[in-house]
């Protein structure tokens, strides 16, 4: 008796151990393979040719054009303790911006492929939003908006917003004809087939969406916040810019580069999580 | 149109263009009957399935499965018919027991209630073990059963099979048309399959129906356990057949 409650309470507890790690297998398959090694071998080679590099140009000229990479590092840790906030400020707003923008251009994204009767009107509206340069959204945010954050959050929406209607689209229209008819063959209601079929399908397409606009939405935001706010990293990189504090630009600009790094990782991770379904395929 | 009836054809034809696809088709299945429509390339099968799957109208005359029109009434039939399709068609992100219970949850059925059907009926297509296996973890032969689960599962009056097997190996093929006939039989389904290969037809068909294009009905056999009991009665049969489907010697291997 003894031994059964003990082999059966032994077989609850693996399985419950099978239910916290199966999401985390996700993760877990994030790490590295012999590729990947080999990729941040050379990303670590070129960083420290790159800090050789900083390093003899600062013996020949002055500090306000090329510090030293220690002087940029010991910025770097200043930095750390004075402006926590506005890396905290930047990062919610460059979250924020990216959901509402991928939460929109994917409603788009699916109403283009879904309803044909607005189909040319919404990609017309998408097309041309991609032909206006960014410079310009700046420049109208300011006239249009007196709150900084709604600049902000309207410059990164109408940016990226294209990037995810665009794929959601493609996404739809690449929907296998077989799979369209097996689902019609259950006669599902247009909301079974958009929630059964056509949002998973989809789920990759926002995933490389994500992926391919994270570093440009950064680089946006910093901007945006640039031309358009008083707080965030690229409102403390404009006062070191007319402070002449050359090591806090360079400071801030290593600190976006890992931070785009980090954020594409953490996409990585996610991306591998949500479709763990899909088999990886070699091409040798 | 007769009680016993549940599919009924009458003088339809459908054209795409002016290319004639169907021509003058009468034909009818009753309740609980195993119908097959064998037909070469091209001898409009797929079409005749669209028409009684509602998912094309006829040009001329009439069609109704289980007393509706079912282009007409395409909804009214929700439940009540299923396809297994020649390729699996399973959802890649759908675990085998989620795409099995896939048709259950458009139904309606509360998820409980169909998590448990759905896993009865990977173990009646002898999946048992298989439920969280992606789609990609199958074989052929595996998907092919998640397949005729998931049309099964929904407790249909009509399946439709169209070239469910044609794809798989010669044992598999043989196998998993044996599971179906069992489960078939046991259930009263009704079922017309669409197929090119006369094995098919002289193994699972209580009738068997040759078409010659544009769709015309060029043979009709009643197939009886008196026949397939009989190794020369099948002979002939296999013989007639392959003579209307115009083949010189039989497309089955």
């Amino acid at each position: 008796m003894s031994i059964s409650a003990a082999a059966g309470q032994s077989r609850i507890q693996s399985g419950d151990a099978a239910k916290i790690a199966k999401p985390l297998a996700g993760f877990a398959g994030a790490w590295p393979n012999a590729e990947s090694r080999r990729d941040i071998v050379a990303t670590v080679v070129v960083v420290v040719l790159l800090l050789a590099a900083m390093e003899v140009t600062s013996r020949f000229v002055p500090d306000y054009i090329m510090p030293s990479p220690v002087a940029v590092w010991n910025a770097a840790r200043e930095l750390f303790f004075t402006d926590p906030y506005h890396v905290a400020v930047t990062l919610v707003r460059l979250a924020i911006s990216v959901t509402i923008a991928m939460t929109v251009g994917v409603l788009i994204g699916l109403a283009m492929g879904m309803f044909t009767h607005l189909r040319a009107y919404l990609k017309a509206v998408v097309v041309i939003d991609t032909g206006i340069p960014a410079l310009s959204w700046m420049l109208i945010a300011v006239f249009w908006f007196k709150n900084p954050e709604a600049r902000i959050f309207f410059i990164l929406l109408v940016i990226l917003l294209p990037f995810y209607a665009l794929n959601v689209y493609e996404g739809v229209r690449a929907l296998p004809k077989e799979l369209v008819d097996m689902i019609e063959s259950f006669r599902p209601s247009r909301w079974q087939v958009l929630r059964y079929l056509i949002l998973p399908h989809i789920v990759a397409y926002v995933f490389l969406t994500t992926k391919s606009v994270i570093g440009y939405a950064i680089r946006m935001v910093i901007f945006a916040e640039l031309v358009a706010s008083a707080i965030g990293i690229g409102a403390r990189m404009n006062l070191a810019q007319s402070t002449f504090r050359i090591d806090q630009v360079l400071a801030w600009t290593f600190f976006l580069v890992i931070l785009n790094v980090a954020l594409q990782a953490f996409v990585n991770g996610l991306e591998k999580l949500f479709l763990k379904w899909r088999a990886e395929a070699t091409v040798r | 149109m007769t009680e016993e009836n549940i599919i009924e054809l009458r003088e339809v034809s459908k054209t795409f263009g002016s290319y004639l696809a169907v021509d003058n088709l009468s034909l009818n299945v009753r309740r609980g009957e195993i119908v097959v429509l064998l037909g070469q390339t091209g001898a409009g099968k797929s079409t005749v399935l669209n028409l009684i799957m509602g998912t094309t109208c006829p040009n001329k005359g009439q069609i109704r499965v289980a007393g509706f029109d079912p282009y007409a009434s395409f909804k009214a039939l929700k439940g009540r018919l299923s396809v297994s399709f020649q390729t699996d068609r399973l959802l890649p992100w759908r675990t085998a027991l989620e795409n099995v219970e896939l048709g259950l949850l458009i139904l309606g059925r509360p998820k409980n209630e169909a998590r448990r059907s759905a896993r009865e009926w990977l173990g009646r297509v002898r999946l048992d073990g298989a439920d969280n296996k992606y789609v990609h973890e199958l074989s052929g032969g595996m998907r092919q059963r998640v397949s005729l689960a998931r049309a099964l599962a929904i407790d249909p009056e009509i399946i439709f099979l169209d070239e469910s097997f044609s794809q798989l190996d010669h044992v598999t093929s043989k196998t998993l048309r044996g599971d179906f006939l069992q489960i078939a039989r046991e259930f009263r389904k009704t079922c017309l399959l669409i197929t090119h290969r006369i094995d098919d037809a002289l193994e699972m068909a209580d009738r068997a129906l040759v078409l010659s294009p544009p769709a015309r009905v060029a043979l009709e056999v009643r197939i009886d356990d008196q026949a397939r009991s009989s190794s020369r009665a099948m002979a002939d049969l296999h013989a007639q057949i392959a003579s209307a489907m115009g083949a010189e010697r039989s497309t089955d291997h």
